[in-house]
Parts: C-alpha cells; structure tokens; sequence
C-alpha cells in the first residue's frame, strides 16, 4: 500500500512533498487538509522555502518516532542536535515562528531550547546584545521591575547578572 | 531572497514563543531575564511559563490539601506561594512545597507519618502540640534505650531525575540528656536495596562538652552534627537518595542508637524532610 502524499507550497511558490503521516505533525497542516485537500498544494503563505525545506526534514526524519527504543531515540536526539547546529540566528528564529504557526510543537520545543540555551548563563546585557534586543523599559518601569526583581533575589539566590549595575 | 526582508531579531516573535523560550530555562533565570525587555517582562509574568516550572501533578496534590491555598492567584504568585508556605496534605500528616529554584517538589512526614519505636507507650514518647510545628503534634522522647526512627515514602511522590537528601527535624529540649554520649546511625534506602548511604550523625551541639571528650578517645566516630534551619528548628541530614523515574518503590530512612545501651530524652521529633539536592 502506498502512503498517501502532500504537497506544500511555500510563500515563494516552491512545491515540498512529504508522506501525510509526516505532514500531520503540524496541526495547523492536518486541519487544513481535513477540511478540503487543496490541488496545487497546501498554500502557507508565512513560510518562505528556504525554511519550509528545513522544515520538512524535520518532519520527514521525525514521522516515526520511537517508543521504547533507546538506541533509536539517542539516534534521534543527536540529530535533533546537528539539525539546528549551524542555523543562524535568523534562521532558527524563522523556524521558531514556522514551528508556531504550523503548531509542531517538537520542532518548537527543539527551536525554543536551542535560544534558552543561548541564553544560559548570560547576563541581561549580554543576552540584548546577542539578540540585538533594544531595551524598551521607561527609567520608572525599569527602576519598578529591579527593585521587583531584588525581592525575587533575595529569595531565589544568588544571581550572577551584574551587568546592571555600575561599576565603581 | 531572505534579505530582502527586515531581518529578524528576537523580538519579533509572538509573545508565546517567548513564553516557551522562558519556559525552557529554569525559575531563576525566567525571573532574571524579565529585564530584557517589556515584552520578556511579559512573557516572564505569563501563567504557561510557570504551569510549567509547577510540579506536573502541582494540582492533584492541592486538592489533597487541608491547608487553604488563596484562590484566583497567577501561576507565578502559587509557585512562590508553595514555595514559602508548606501547605498539609494526606489528613495533615504531610506537608508539601516547591523548591524554589528548581521547582521541584519537597515532602515532609510529620512524626505522626514516621515509626518511631515506643512511639505508642507513654512512659517512653510524649505526644504533644508545639506552637512552632507546621503539624498538630510532634513527638518528645522522653526516656529509651533503644531509639529507632524509620521513614518511608514511594519514590513515584517525588520529583523523577532527580537527588533527593533526606533530613531529620528536630529540637533539643531543656531537660536533654544521654543524646550526646554516643553518635547514631542514618540511612537511607531504597527499593529495599541494602547497600543504601549509610553514616554516623551526632545528636547534639558540636560545642557540647561530651563530644569534645568523646572524640579525643574514639577519633574513629567520625560524623556530622545537626545544622540550624530558617525555621527554628535543627535538621540531621540522614543520607541521599537519586530518584530516576520514580519507578523503584519506596525510599527507607532510618536513624538508630540501640548500640550503646545508655537512657536518652530530650529530643523532639518534628518529621522528616526530602528536598532536592
């Protein structure tokens, strides 16, 4: 029995076949095509082909996923690993907003934890510069959420975000 | 070409992908990072980040509880509620709380919740309220020659991937005596594995004339002494334990002075607490 196909049609007009099983990852996907099988492709007019090839390998390689098969989920693991390992920054966040409004929520567990990764460790000033994050806080709202923030030290630990405070 | 549009920065994406982004760090770091930015301020406030640094059965435990829990609270207000204020559960034999940096979950029996040997005879153990106890009652030692304390609690409780060390709370009372003259032994097992961490705890305070003395002779007893908690009380720490997938049955912690044969009272008993490593 042959495994009925999709086809997805990029906002680019670049045509990506997948097996249904994979494509049904994305609800977003599986409630559109519920509905009426559209003949020129499933249109998603918010995801450009560069990132919607990624995205199908994504949902190519994770169609069967393992239960109860440990050396099969490592497998999968290191994958997932390599997968995002040389994505630029522009390009996962693509991906994040792809895995969001395609609601695969693997891929955006996967997107979202390589950012909080990113993250770890950084202090705030850091972490702006590295995203290139203005600071929109007005100097009174900032002053509140410091102060706020204080109470929540205090009682959190430690922190290591010194990167406020001025040097003296 | 990509590049023909703005380039995207961290910012333009919804605010719930930032939620998920935040979810994926720890408590701290969600609280530390709300400085951001407004939107990360936010993000950081919103109920699907702290649903999700919440115990996963955070709800079933809270129905099982006799303490009132304030009502219509966010998710970010419960977890630092539960954090600082142990709520009872199980016919208030147990309490409950939230680690606050980890999220993950802290147990305390309650003396009633524990077996203490004698417990039941009246000449031995003194049951009574404290003011200063989170349970109704907590238990006095009045005078044995064999104590033995054992607590016992299904490792599917407790939070998976994770150590756990195990404390016993205490006071001394004013008319203590015979504690001092001899260390105890702490354990703590589980799944009925024999070979758990097993160790010498004095019971008493490190300054107590008697320890001095008793470890010039036997330099060999080599323990650790009780430390003083934010509560009031003194804890004992009794051993630790890892808790994989909470899959291996029940976790045993003991604390016995049977060896040395002499009388001993003194020591109130509040339970016994696990808490992450």
């Amino acid at each position: 029995m042959s495994t009925k196909k999709i086809t997805l049609l990029s906002s680019d007009n670049e045509l990506f076949t997948v097996d249904e099983e994979a494509a049904n990852q994305s609800l977003t996907i599986k409630h559109l095509i519920e509905d009426t099988e559209p003949e020129n492709g499933v249109p998603l007019p918010q995801v450009h082909s560069k990132i919607l090839a990624k995205v199908t390998e994504y949902l190519i390689k994770h169609a069967n996923e393992p239960d109860n098969d440990a050396a099969a989920k490592e497998e999968l693991k290191n994958w997932d690993d390599k997968f995002l390992e040389k994505v630029n920054h522009e390009t996962l966040f693509d991906l994040i907003l792809a895995a969001n409004y395609l609601d695969i929520k693997g891929l955006l567990d996967l997107t979202c934890q390589t950012v909080a990764d990113l993250m770890n460790g950084m202090s705030v000033v850091e972490v702006r510069k590295l995203f290139n994050i203005v600071n929109d806080f007005t100097p009174e709202d900032e002053a509140e959420v410091r102060k706020r923030r204080k109470r929540g030290t205090k009682t959190i630990g430690p922190s290591n975000d010194q990167a406020n405070q001025s040097n003296h | 070409m990509q590049s023909e549009e703005r380039p995207l920065d961290l910012h333009a994406l919804p605010e719930g992908c930032i939620s998920n982004v935040l979810s994926l760090t720890s408590p701290r770091d969600a609280c530390r990072l709300s400085l951001i930015s407004t939107i990360f301020k936010r993000a950081g406030e919103s109920d699907a980040v702290w649903e999700r640094f919440l115990p996963s059965d955070y709800q079933a435990i809270i129905s099982r509880s006799t303490s009132p829990v304030p009502p219509d609270l966010s998710k970010k207000d419960l977890y630092f509620y539960l954090c600082d204020h142990p709520i009872l559960i199980d016919g208030g034999t147990k309490s409950f709380a939230v680690d606050k940096c980890t999220g993950k979950k802290i147990y305390m029996l309650g003396a009633r919740d524990i077996s203490i040997i004698w417990g039941s005879s009246p000449e031995y153990w003194n049951w009574r309220a404290l003011p200063e106890s989170r349970f109704a009652e907590v238990a006095e030692l009045l005078a044995v020659c064999w104590l033995e304390i054992i607590g016992k609690i299904e490792t599917r409780m407790l939070s998976p991937k994770t150590i756990y060390k195990a404390y016993l709370v205490i006071k001394f009372g004013d008319g203590m005596y015979g504690l001092q003259r001899s260390p105890a032994d702490v354990s703590v097992s589980v799944g009925g594995n024999a070979s758990g961490s097993r160790r010498l705890v004095y019971m008493c305070n490190e300054d107590d004339a008697h320890i001095t003395h008793l470890r010039m002779r036997r330099p060999e007893l080599e323990g650790q002494f009780p430390k003083n908690r934010e509560d009031g009380w003194m804890e004992i720490e009794m051993g630790e334990l890892f808790n994989d997938e909470g899959e291996d049955g029940e976790v045993k912690m003991t604390l016995t002075e049977t060896k040395s044969g002499h009388w001993k009272g003194g020591l109130i008993v509040l339970g016994i607490e696990l808490r992450p490593n």
